[in-house]
């Protein structure tokens, strides 16, 4: 473990951002959220919580360019590698889930694993929870343990820092003239923050009585026919808003187009609530009703993701929660999924 | 899938004839640039340019892989505009995906194949290969059924199966005609009294959901095993690759671990038949 001072860690990101097109959390009315950082920008807040949008789209874009006429080729990327700074616990079990999904090695997409390859994740810890944040329910710990480069801890006005990859180390190393070795006292400041940060977080879990997550699997099974989606699904609305805001939500529609008389084949963001996603070509629906669709997005994450992808499809980050114009609180689903029948 | 470096891309295919088969159904002869080979039981994503993709099980010999040909009944917006191709015309094939049908576990066995409506086009492929090697297996049975005697499909083809002595073949409709002399109803009722041991065979279904729902009942009446009843599901398949979600069924993407499956690995999962 090394320490670096405020003040070079700014320098430190000078210097990244030579290679690297660097993008910053900056606190704004609404939370947090990611801005193109610059030396002359404004301070950036490494602590805090999550941040208002998860990161998957700059790995699996919204709408992507993915052929064009019959040609193999994969478009190339244009522009600097990003890197990322302030990544949350819960965002780095995101992009992990995503990695399962599309990064698989035997079964890489492409679009995705180039760019994942070639970004740079500067994670922090968190120092304060969210009212809606419950990652502790899914075994999530508030501060980064895995899936990053380099993970930073605010600690008196500088940062303890830890490598977590090839990448990360090299980065530490080529600078090492920025960072230093820590003393005792910071490294039990950390551990006594981070005991603080994890209380404040189990608070909220009790506020709303959120159950561990970690053993759902008998869950879907026994709530198959339950009342419960169809009470849970009548304020949905259908507009796909907690599909689009999930970290871990990556169904995609394929879709073709004509572009100056040639092929175009768009991947876009698709939602398992819209009541075409499973429907086939002859007309059946397996799951035309709104609510099968809705119990059916809890089904995949808490049923079909631990037992097939090994991770849960859920990360605690309370972001659908915030989104819901019909106010679904998946909290209160699992809870209900816990406890009720 | 095949390795063309970007999955998402459709390989470049010249449409060579167009078939029609019934009134809705109408079948492609198709020559992709680069070859591609298939098993029965796989299937393969069919783009018209600027149009979209759907999948398709080929109907044809797996063992040609310069040409496949494809029938496709018309039920929606890409299927329109297929039945709208004419020869010379330009697609797009992706694939082949999914697993196959796992015939070196039929060997020494009876085998039943009931199709239904559509279902014959994925059904002639399978057929093609059960023939190829009919000595192996011990018996080989094909019941079929159609609404009526103008929507059954490859009709000449089948009428010359009829005579083959490596197969035995009753069809059904459900609404017969002035020409029609076989039996009529729907195809349940040409599975009772079949010349087998069912605790012992193994049975394929493939056909419309319905069709598919009434049939496995009875075949588990007749006694046929759970694990012995292989299913060819139709869920709405787009990537091929298990990545878009479209097609999960429990805990299965069908475009990867089927589109064939044992009745036993997904009875347990809710609306299967839907
Ligand atoms: S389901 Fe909701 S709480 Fe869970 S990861 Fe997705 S957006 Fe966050
Ligand atoms: S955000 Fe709420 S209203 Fe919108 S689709 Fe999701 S559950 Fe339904
Ligand atoms: S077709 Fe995309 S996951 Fe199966």
């Amino acid at each position: 473990m090394q320490y670096i001072a405020e003040g070079n860690s700014v320098e430190l990101l000078r210097r990244i951002s030579g290679t690297y097109e660097v993008y910053a959390p900056r606190k704004n009315a609404r939370g947090y959220s990611l801005e193109r950082w610059n030396s002359s920008a404004a301070p950036i807040t490494m602590g805090g919580a999550r941040m208002s949008e998860p990161l998957k789209a700059f790995f699996f874009q919204p709408r992507q360019l993915v052929a064009e006429n019959f040609s193999p080729n994969i478009p190339p990327l244009s522009g600097k590698p990003r890197c990322i700074v302030g990544v949350k616990a819960c965002d780095l079990a995101g992009l992990e889930f995503l990695d399962r999904v599309f990064n698989a090695p035997e079964d890489r997409d492409p679009f995705y694993a180039r760019v994942r390859e070639q970004t740079l994740i500067i994670a922090a810890d968190c120092t304060a929870a969210l009212d809606t944040c419950f990652c502790l329910a899914l075994g999530i710990d508030p501060f980064p343990k895995k899936n990053f480069d380099i993970a930073l801890s605010p600690v008196n006005g500088g940062y303890l820092v830890e490598t977590g990859s090839e990448k990360g180390r090299d980065i530490v190393t080529s600078h090492s003239n920025l960072f230093t070795e820590p003393d005792e006292a910071v490294l039990s400041k950390r551990e006594e923050q981070r005991a603080r940060v994890k209380r404040d977080a189990a608070s909220r879990i009790d506020e709303c009585g959120v159950p561990s997550v970690t053993s759902s699997e008998q869950w879907i099974a026994r709530h198959y026919e339950s009342e419960l989606w169809k009470e849970e699904a009548k304020p949905c609305v259908e507009c796909g808003a907690c599909n689009t805001i999930c970290p871990t939500c990556h169904c995609f529609l394929l879709y073709d187009q004509m572009q100056g008389g040639q092929l175009a084949r768009y991947r876009t963001w698709d939602s398992c609530l819209y009541k075409d996603f499973a429907r086939v070509a002859g007309g059946g629906n397996p799951r035309h009703v709104l609510w099968m669709r809705l119990r059916n997005r809890f089904e995949k994450k808490f049923d079909y993701a631990p037992k097939v992808l090994g991770q849960t499809g859920c990360t605690g980050c309370g972001r659908c929660v915030a989104a819901c114009p019909g106010k679904i609180d998946i909290r209160n689903v699992l809870k209900r999924l816990a406890t009720h029948g | 899938m095949a390795d063309n470096g970007n999955p998402y891309r459709p390989i470049k295919t010249s449409v060579l004839e167009v078939i029609p088969e019934t009134p809705t159904i109408k079948t492609l002869r198709l020559k992709p640039d680069e070859p591609i080979s298939f098993v029965p039981g796989q299937f393969i994503e069919l783009t018209v340019p600027g149009v979209g993709e759907a999948p398709f099980t080929p109907s044809s010999h797996y063992s040609v892989k310069d040409e496949l040909k494809v029938s496709v009944m018309r039920v929606g917006k890409v299927t329109e505009k297929i039945h709208a191709l004419e020869p010379g015309d330009t697609v797009g094939l992706r694939g082949p995906f999914g697993s196959a049908y796992p015939l070196d576990t039929f060997v020494g066995k009876e085998i039943l194949v009931v199709g239904g409506g559509c279902g014959f086009a994925p059904l002639r492929s399978l057929m093609y290969a059960l023939f190829d090697r009919s000595a192996e297996f011990k018996k080989l049975l094909f019941r079929g059924g159609c609404r009526n005697p103008g929507e059954l499909l490859y009709r000449g083809e089948i009428a010359e199966w009829g005579k083959r002595s490596d197969l035995d073949l009753v069809l059904t409709v459900d609404n017969g005609d002035s020409e029609w002399q076989g039996p009529v109803g729907v195809v349940t009722t040409i599975l009772d009294n079949l010349p087998m041991n069912c605790r012992e065979g193994v049975a394929i279904v493939c056909g419309p959901p319905v069709m598919m729902k009434f049939a496995t009942k009875k075949l588990l009446e007749l006694g046929f095993a759970e694990d012995h009843i292989f299913l060819s599901m139709e869920k709405n398949m787009s990537c091929g690759l298990g990545k878009c979600g479209h097609c999960r069924l429990g805990e299965y993407y069908c475009c990867k671990d089927g589109p064939v499956f044992p009745y036993s690995s997904i009875k347990g999962f809710g609306n299967i038949w839907e």
